[in-house]
């Protein structure tokens, strides 16, 4: 993705793939651009972490 | 509780339970080194979470990705967004995880959005997130490619925000954003 102005659903796919391996340099600064600019993302980052910690503490 | 984390895991309940009994055998033979109940579980449920990898091991010749289930899977996804590619509708703010995630309620809605997943996406969502595997050791496990495995991981995530939101945020007065 050489791209710097992503849409959203690019935006969620980098979000999930941020959780499972580093993003390259340039997916980085898109998603941070697009971020900056789009608060529904922003939660739906937060909600992806807010998953991860709910899933670790299943066996609780 | 242990069985049920299992069969979740391996979608084959004679393999959970072998999973589970191997467990409860290791877990009798190393018993009398703790003394706290809270160390016992934290234990216990360490050594499920091995024997769950080691049958996930053995049998990952038998479990296949159906290609079906797949396809299946994208038409939900897509309605998310328009045609070019905004989210159509706002997602909600779902508060401090602290608070929540004390609440066994919200653990018995997770389980039910997870059962709720294609087995194979459920499986290597709880392989990420749950046994906190790296992605490589995943993909080479599943016999899948990396992009395949990160596009899995991808839907089971935005299918779980789904199912969490509707299922239960939406219920405890969340609210839209914007």
């Amino acid at each position: 993705m050489a791209r710097l102005i992503i849409n959203c659903r690019q935006a969620h796919w980098l979000l999930s793939r941020e959780r499972d391996a580093p993003l390259r340099w340039s997916e980085r600064l898109a998603l941070r651009l697009h971020l900056r600019v789009c608060d529904w993302c922003r939660i739906v980052r937060r909600n992806f972490a807010f998953l991860s910690q709910a899933a670790r503490r299943l066996d609780r | 509780m242990l069985l049920r984390i299992a069969r979740l895991q391996l979608r084959n309940d004679a393999w959970a339970e072998d999973a589970v009994s191997e467990t409860v055998v290791a877990a009798m033979e190393g018993m009398a080194a703790f003394r706290a109940q809270s160390e016992i579980r934290t234990w216990v449920v360490g050594i499920l979470k091995h024997k769950i990898i080691d049958q996930f091991r053995r049998r990952s010749r038998e479990i296949q990705i159906g290609a079906h289930e797949q396809a299946a899977e994208a038409d939900t996804l897509e309605q998310l967004f328009d045609e070019g590619g905004h989210r159509v509708s706002a997602p909600l703010e779902w508060g401090d995880p602290e608070s929540q995630l004390v609440r066994s309620e919200f653990f018995a809605v997770l389980q039910a959005c997870l059962d709720q997943l294609p087995a194979p996406l459920a499986r290597i969502f709880l392989l990420r997130e749950w046994l906190e595997l790296d992605t490589p050791q995943i993909c080479k496990e599943m016999k899948v490619t990396s992009t395949n495995c990160f596009v899995m991981l991808y839907r089971a995530r935005l299918r779980l925000r789904e199912c969490l939101e509707s299922n239960w945020f939406a219920a405890q007065g969340g609210r839209p954003h914007g």
